[in-house]
Parts: C-alpha cells; structure tokens; sequence
C-alpha cells in the first residue's frame, strides 16, 4: 500500500511539470497532502498517539484544506493573472523531471547499500520532490508560483522525514515547524498584497534610487 | 537560574510593552534588556561552564550579540520619536525576541533546535526589516523570508540525512553522537546540505540575493544586529557540524567547500561594491566580502582559524559601528543614494569621522583586528601554496578597498554649512564599538 502511495505521489510531480494553470498547481498540492496523510495513518506505529494525532491533523488540516484555501483567496484577492508564467517550456520541465527521476532513484538505491534501514522508493520519490520544488522556485516569475514550489519542497521533506522517523520520532515534529514559516509567507503576500513579481535590484537599469 | 531569567525577560517586557504609553519608556525596556544581556554574558564569561549549558563557542557569540545589542539599545533612545506608537511597540517586541532566538541557538546543543531557533530569528527579523513598511522595504522582506525559508529547509534536509549517517542510537544532541561510527556517505550528503541552507542565511554566495535589500531597507540598528550577530548565530551550527566533520576525519571536505564558497561570495561582493548606488547595499556587500572571508579561513585551517575567529569578532563590531554611522548620515540627509550626499565634515563632523574610522577599520587597516585576520589569512595561503588564489584575493579586497574608499570620500567632501545635530547616543554607540575593536586589534584575545 505504501509503494502506491508513494507512487502516486511521484506521479503528481509529472503533473507539476506538464501544468500551465495555478489552479492546478493547488489541485496538485491537495493530492499531495491526501496522500501524505495516508502515509502517516500508514505509520501510526511508527508514532506515539499524541504525535500521531498531531501530525495526521496537520496534513489534513493545514497541508489539505487550510494552504490551499489560502492560496486560492490570494490569487483572488489579489487580482493575480492565473498562468503559471514559467521561464522555460512544459516539455523541458517534464524533461528534467524524468532526469531528476533518474537521479534521485540512482541515489535511493546507492543509499540502500549504504544504510539498510532507508525504504529506497520513498526515499527517491522524497529526493525528487525537494529537488522539483527548488526547480518550480528557480523557473518561475510569480512569487505566489515560488512558494507553490516551496510548498512541493516542504511536502518531500515530511516525506523524508516520515521515512527517517523511525529512528529520531520528534524529528517529524521539528520539520512541521517549516509549516510556520510557511503560514507567515502566506500571510505576508496575502496581508501586505505585495506586486507578484519584484526587478532585480542589482541588475543594470533596475538600480535602486533610494 | 541565568538562561531561565534570560528567556523570561523578553517574554515578561514583551507583555508589559503591550501597555507602555510612550516611544521613550519602549526604548528603556529594551535597554534593560540589553543590560541584562551582557551582565549575563560577563558573568559567563568570568564563570566559564556555569551559563546552563552554553560552551565557548556559544558564549563567544553571545557575547558579540551583548556588545552589539548594548550599542544599539543606546544608539535607539530618542530616535523613535517619529514612529507611531503601535508601530515602534511591536518593533520593540520583536527585537527583543530576535535577541531571545538568538540567545536560544547559543545555548542549545541539540542540532534540531539550533535549526529551530535560527528559524525563529528569520521570522522575528522579518518583522523589523519591514519596520519602515514602505514598498522597498516589504519587499526586502519577504525577499529574506522567502529565500532564507527555502535554505533553513534544505538546512534541515541535512539534518534528516544527518539522522541516516548514524547507524544506530541516532541523536541530534552534539553531546551523545558517536562519530567514529557516523557513514561516511551520508554525513558528507548531510554536511553539503547543511552548509548551503545556513550558508543562505550566512549570506554566502550564490544564495547571497536576500542580504543586499534586508540590510539596506532594514533600520540602522536593525542592520547592524543583522549584519553583526546574526550572521554570527547562522554561522554557529555550520562550526558545530565542522567539528563532527573534523573528528570524523572529513575536515578536508569541509575545508575544501568552505573555501570555494569563501572565494565565490569574496568575487560577488567585489563585483556588486563596483556598480552599486546605495551606501548602505555598499555596506551589506561588505558584509559578504566578509563572510566569504571567513569561510576562507577556516577553509584554511591550522592558524588561519584564529584569524576566522577573530575576523567574526572585528567584523562584527566595525560592521555595527558602520550601519549606526549610516543610520546618522540617513537622519541627515533622509537619502540612501550615495551620489545625493557630500560635505558630511560640513553637515556634522563626527559623523564624518565615525565613518571614515569604520570605513578604515573594515578594510583592515590598524589597529583594526582585522589586519591582524588578513594577515594570518594571507600568511596561510602562502604556506599551504595557494599563491595564485592569493593573489586573485588581494586583487578582489584591492577592487573592494578602493571603491569603498571612493564612494565613503566622496560623500565627506564638499561644502556646505548647514550643520544638522543629531543625539549623543548616536555618536557614543558607534565611537564605542570602535574603541573595543581598536583595543582588540592591539590586545588580541586567545581563543582555545
């Protein structure tokens, strides 16, 4: 059950790749935080109950509902185009994706050899995602797609760290703090309605003269 | 009993700011602060051991953020007469518990929380970088947020793969950690991710771009906390994982990273000072320039790790010194252009002097200890046999010394009569960090 689940979930970052629409992006991340909340039911006996409870509410509640509620009142709110607006072409994305893909399962099953206890599958799916996240952030102008991105990322590593768990429990809890970064940048774009794309301070004829 | 009052107090003055009537008494609150701060950070260094659970290393940082947090407490009475009174109150609340962060990632050994409470002074910084809430300066913001955000969470990808190179009895307590039996593979994969998501809050290159615009569009003494301690507090888990790497027989890999982001972000700041118009993105380059200094020396290794320690020591002081000089001449001229500002010796002469002291003083002139620092640098570089990269350095702090000079100069000339006065606090704050940092580049401290 977990390898679908977790195969389900790489299937969701081809998704990413291949999408234009912001909406979308969000429908992708609700799949996502189901499918992060299965894994956790999945590793309840990994847990204590409380961390458990807390962890399965986060996933559902925050990562489910809550994020992308938020982020479709933001891109309401604030009158924001609805195309992704990406730098490079959905067949170069879906290009690198498969690279990525490549790579990261080379690594899980490299990591195998050199730690027994690693689930190679959720680890590569896990790698790959942190990596297709950091890519969304780099090849996209839209700070409302850079944080979509940043959303992906996180979501690889509550992966990864459901798959490290096992040995170090409170370490899940430590990396939902990200979520609170999180919330503060969602609430920084929603509140503040800052433009949704910034010029480089530093790049010629966009000096600052203040 | 010390650490307990040092967390309590910024929680308790927090809530009594929330019914304080008056800019003056908010920043009497934070001057208490900051007088506890460094009672506390005397007392623990004439007591060594005897601060909870805080080693040298943490109380060596705490005690720069003491010094610095003093001169900024002083340099802040009277200058908030303009702000509104909410504003000024929840800026009040937050630079106290960005200090509290701060202080936390100093006295913890648990790698966990120490990436816990760097995180914790990304958000509480965030709000007193957007201080100004002008368009630049939210912007600033979110900037240091978002890109800081991405890099505590690759950070804590380093910390995950931190847990898998331990085969057995895993801990991120730097007291139990085994590290004869730590695999070798993943500790590298975990220290290569650790280093580039601190290494982004350091403000190492490549994932520098945040520093210029917080530093420029924070406050002046916002700037020089940023500037001189919590790059400091970013740089803390980076050492602390050095020494496991040290122990565990992989200092070169370390070494040979921390020397390529060392040069990288060393190349960017002299390529950035040369086309840039703002005097206080000039300083925040200068930050980077200096940062990438760091990581150079202990890149190094042997004596140029003193001069690494030392460098964090004077860079931190002279930096502070220098942000709360711009912060003067900003009072003065309420403009950031460097082109717009000239006759500073006119306008107010102390300042001028304050400046052009920090300014020798950053470049490494004596008695800064930073002279001292560049030394042992260059002497390491040439006894290890780095001649070329030695002299491509000289060459880029030449390029950087000389356009700092150029734009610092320029805006001290000129004439002009209209004197302005500004506090006193603000001429003693400075002149105080300087004076400390004289005196240390002529009594050098041991470091063990």
């Amino acid at each position: 059950m977990l390898e679908i689940l977790v195969l389900a979930f790489g299937v969701t970052l081809l998704f990413a790749s291949v999408t234009n629409m912001l909406h979308s992006l969000i429908r992708i991340l609700v799949v996502q935080g189901l499918i992060l909340f299965a894994v956790t039911l999945l590793k309840s006996t990994q847990l204590n109950w409380l961390s458990f409870g807390f962890i399965a509410l986060e996933t559902l509640i925050f990562k489910t509902i809550l994020i992308p509620w938020f982020l479709s009142d933001t891109i309401r709110h604030n009158a924001i185009h609805r195309e992704v607006e990406a730098y490079v072409s959905n067949f170069f994305s879906l290009t690198l994706m498969s690279v990525i893909f490549l790579g990261s399962f080379a690594l899980a099953i490299f990591s195998e050899q050199q730690s027994g206890k690693l689930f190679p599958l959720e680890f590569g799916i896990a790698f790959a995602t942190i990596i297709k996240g950091l890519f969304i952030i780099i090849a996209n102008k839209k700070l409302i797609t850079h944080l979509m991105g940043y959303l992906i990322m996180e979501n690889g590593i509550f992966l990864l760290s459901l798959a490290v768990g096992g040995d170090l429990p409170h370490i899940i809890s430590l990396g939902i703090s990200l979520d609170i970064m999180l919330s503060v940048l969602i609430a920084v774009l929603f509140i503040k309605r800052i433009k949704s794309t910034f010029d480089d301070a530093d790049s010629p004829g966009h000096l600052r003269e203040d | 009993m010390l650490p307990i009052i040092l967390f309590a107090y910024p929680i308790l003055a927090s809530l009594v700011a929330l019914i304080l009537d008056r800019n003056l008494k908010l920043e009497l609150l934070v001057l208490l602060h900051a007088l506890l701060h460094i009672s506390i950070g005397i007392y623990g260094f004439l007591n060594r051991g005897n601060l909870g659970s805080m080693d040298d290393l943490g109380l060596f940082m705490f005690l720069i953020t003491s010094f610095l947090y003093l001169a900024v407490a002083f340099y802040r009475i009277n200058s908030g007469t303009e702000h509104a009174l909410k504003a000024y109150r929840i800026h009040s609340i937050f630079l106290m518990l960005f200090i509290a962060a701060m202080d936390a990632a100093c006295l913890v050994k648990d790698i966990g929380l120490i990436w816990v409470f760097v995180e914790a002074t990304t958000i509480t910084s965030a709000m007193l970088i957007s201080f100004e809430n002008s368009k630049s300066s939210l912007e600033a913001a979110w900037k240091y947020l978002f890109i800081c955000s991405v890099g505590i969470a690759l950070a804590f990808v380093g910390i995950l793969l931190f847990v898998l190179a331990q085969p057995e009895q895993a801990s991120l307590h730097l007291g139990k950690i085994q590290v004869h039996t730590l695999s070798p593979f993943w500790l590298k994969l975990s220290f290569i991710f650790i280093l580039v998501g601190f290494g982004t809050k350091i403000g190492l290159a490549p994932l520098h771009f945040w520093l210029p615009d917080a530093h420029s569009e924070a406050p002046a003494p916002v700037s020089a906390l940023l500037s001189g301690a919590l790059l400091n507090t970013a740089l803390l888990p980076v050492l602390r994982i050095d020494r496991i790497m040290r122990n565990a027989g992989m200092g070169n890999l370390a070494q040979d990273l921390y020397l390529v982001m060392g040069f990288l972000s060393v190349f960017v700041a002299t390529v950035f000072i040369l086309k840039t118009r703002n005097y206080k993105r000039l300083l925040a380059y200068s930050s980077i320039e200096n940062m990438g200094l760091i990581m150079i020396a202990f890149g190094l290794g042997g004596v140029a790790i003193y001069a690494g320690y030392l460098h964090i020591l004077g860079h931190s002081l002279v930096k502070a010194a220098f942000f709360l000089c711009a912060g003067n001449i900003l009072s003065i001229y309420h403009d950031k252009h460097h082109a717009n500002i000239n006759s500073l010796f006119n306008r107010n002469r102390t300042t001028a002097w304050l400046w052009l002291l920090a300014l020798i003083m950053i470049l490494g002139f004596p008695p800064s200890p930073l002279f001292v620092s560049k030394f042992f640098i260059i002497s390491a570089m040439i006894s290890q046999g780095y001649i070329l990269p030695m002299i491509a350095l000289i060459l880029m702090l030449a390029v950087i010394a000389w356009s700092m000079m150029r734009i610092s100069l320029g805006m001290c000339c000129g004439e002009n009569q209209n004197k302005a006065r500004l506090p006193l606090w603000t001429y003693l704050s400075p002149t105080a960090l300087l004076l400390i940092a004289a005196i240390l580049g002529i009594w050098l401290p041991a470091f063990d």
